[in-house]
């Protein structure tokens, strides 16, 4: 079948990524390792600046989250059903919006691995490589996958030390302190000084 | 969450990846070929013309997707989400069903190949998991984070999760046809929008206010006598603490009190939210929540941790399924176009939504999902729409 005009515009430009050591399995491996990379990088890019653009509601609804579930616990804490179960209630309606518009936003993060995808399934199809100890065979997705997954772990490595990613990682940060902010059981029964003597 | 809570959750997920790798049956490629060759050959209605323009799936003559349709329904998409909410999953599977033709075209095949029209079927829906599901798989990965993890909780919904995102893609791929799925699709349309419908009822708008006020008159009464209640209990009710492990009752206390559930309800909600996902072809990693808080009462703060891992072992067990073990083509090009729009969309709708009353555009969607339920419905199931458009 036809080639989508999307990915014979890609294809003269990827294909030179399969062209690098002149052993076709390293070719293979090589560029596949490389568009799974550029999928990663290039959704990592998007992703944050979707972020950007939606932080304001982002924080909105993170505080809303945060100030409803506490309240459940503090309500639970003090033994007062009734209000626990409206907290509750009010905390879950608070995390279903919080959720789809996180649904939405990660969609900036996956479309260029469909993308990357597409373009190996339209240019590799057909090509299965069998396990050396099972009679069984995999295809290019899963070989993308299994790539795509150890360019996510790289990654994670070398991300911070970009200007761009570093600037959102601090703002990250004050999320994750910010659920910090959820109380726990000692912020609301301080612990007895024995078992803080014990856990320290 | 900490590192031993990390192994578990990566232990489940490599389970979950082991178990639908060892089963990958050798040699499925070219499913789509084979179902076209056995299409009759000609310009007819359910005939493919080798001649034609390649349009869905690069299939000559199918409808053709174009990116800047793709794009802008995706903003729309994107726009309910994180305005709406639930119907944006629906609106997902509309597109593709109506708004991009597929469902007139699958089911032209449904005398004359009937293997084309099964597969376009499974095509649909799985166009419309990855677009929804694998987005919610990525965002629930946040709630590790922020929530607290009941294991023997998170391994009965997983656990059933995994058992229906594997047995419907198996069960029923191949088996489905398009007027069925278009039927199945408008009865859960239905579903959803009865639940929007009863949020904007004056029940329940009066229950939303109801909690409302209680929980205000509960911050502004308690919030700061809650420091006086030192002393009252002792470090043993840190945390989560099971106390009970039975097979008919799992008993835990949190914050020294205590809850219980029955072990069943989890892996039975967890297969019938994983299963219904699968076969319609929508996120429903959503669905776990509220289950959760009104069928065993947990608290949210435990939910939410708990769910999302369900969600991510449910969903690897489903696009693995379709992906590697039925080999279910998909539109790639068309999934990440349409991804462009979503994001779009969901940066736009917060801007947007300030100036919409959030009841109102409730009421818009249960006449939209009134619509889009009784059209599929009737299309479905009595061979064609009674309303116009769909």
């Amino acid at each position: 079948m036809e080639m989508h005009p999307v990915y014979l515009a890609m294809d003269p430009y990827l294909i030179r990524l399969y062209r690098i050591t002149g052993c076709s399995f390293a070719d293979f491996l090589l560029g596949t390792f490389v568009v799974a990379f550029v999928a990663l990088f290039v959704g990592e890019v998007t992703a944050s600046l979707a972020f950007l653009a939606a932080k304001k509601s982002i924080d909105r609804t993170t505080k809303d989250v945060i100030r409803y579930r506490n309240l459940s616990m503090e309500a639970l804490a003090a033994g007062d059903k009734d209000a626990y179960e409206a907290a509750n209630k009010l905390a879950n309606d608070a995390f279903g919006q919080s959720f789809f518009k996180q649904i939405a936003l990660s969609s900036a993060f996956l479309w260029p691995l469909f993308l990357a995808l597409g373009w190996l399934n339209a240019r590799f199809s057909g090509v299965e490589f069998t396990f050396v100890t099972a009679p069984y065979t995999v295809g290019v997705g899963c070989i993308f996958i299994t790539l795509y997954v150890a360019s996510y772990l790289l990654f994670r490595r070398i991300k911070y030390r970009l200007p761009h990613f570093r600037r959102i990682k601090t703002m990250l940060d004050a999320y994750d302190a910010r659920s910090v902010e959820v109380k726990k059981l000692s912020d609301v029964f301080p612990l007895p000084d024995s078992a803080v003597q014990r856990t320290s | 969450m900490n590192k031993k809570g990390w192994m578990i959750v990566g232990l489940i997920v490599a389970v979950a990846l082991v178990g639908t790798a060892i089963w990958t049956e050798p040699g499925m490629a070219g499913k789509l070929e084979d179902a076209i060759s056995q299409a009759p050959v000609g310009t007819g209605k359910g005939m493919i013309d080798p001649k034609a323009e390649p349009g869905f799936m690069g299939i000559p003559g199918a409808p053709k997707t174009y990116w800047i349709l793709n794009i802008l329904w995706g903003i729309w998409v994107g726009w309910i989400f994180s305005s709406v909410g639930a119907f944006g999953g629906v609106m997902a599977g509309v597109g593709h069903i109506t708004v991009f033709g597929l469902a007139d075209y699958g089911k032209s095949f449904k005398q004359t190949c009937p293997v084309l029209n099964k597969l376009l079927t499974d095509s649909v829906r799985v166009c419309n998991q990855y677009l929804v599901g694998a987005s919610a798989m990525i965002s629930s990965t946040t709630y590790y984070r922020m929530g607290r993890l009941v294991l023997p909780l998170g391994l009965c919904l997983a656990g059933g999760g995994m058992l229906g995102a594997y047995l419907i893609p198996t069960l029923t791929a191949g088996k489905v046809d398009f007027s069925s799925y278009v039927g199945y699709f408008g009865i859960v349309v239905f579903l959803v929008a009865g639940v929007l419908f009863y949020e904007t009822t004056p029940r329940g708008q009066a229950s939303r206010k109801a909690a409302k006020q209680a929980a205000k008159a509960f911050e502004d009464a308690n919030i700061r006598k809650t420091a006086g209640t030192e002393g009252k209990t002792d470090s043993k009710s840190l945390g989560v603490h099971i106390t009970h492990l039975g097979i008919k009752k799992i008993t835990f206390t949190f914050y020294g009190v205590e809850f219980s559930f029955n072990p069943l309800w989890p892996v039975v909600g967890g297969f019938v939210i994983a299963a219904i996902s699968a076969f319609i072809g929508v996120g429903g990693g959503f669905l776990y929540v509220p289950f959760l808080t009104s069928v065993a009462g947990l608290p949210m703060f435990i939910v939410a941790g708990t769910s999302a891992l369900a969600v991510l072992v449910s969903m690897i067990t489903s696009i693995f399924t379709f992906m590697f073990m039925k080999s279910i083509p998909v539109d790639f090009p068309l999934i990440s176009t349409e991804m462009i729009g979503v994001f779009i969309g969901s940066v736009l709708g917060p801007v947007t939504s300030k100036y919409i009353p959030e009841v109102w555009l409730k009421r818009l969607f249960v006449v939209l999902a009134l619509y889009v339920g009784i059209g599929y419905t009737t299309k479905g199931f009595m061979g064609r729409s009674i309303l116009p458009g769909l």
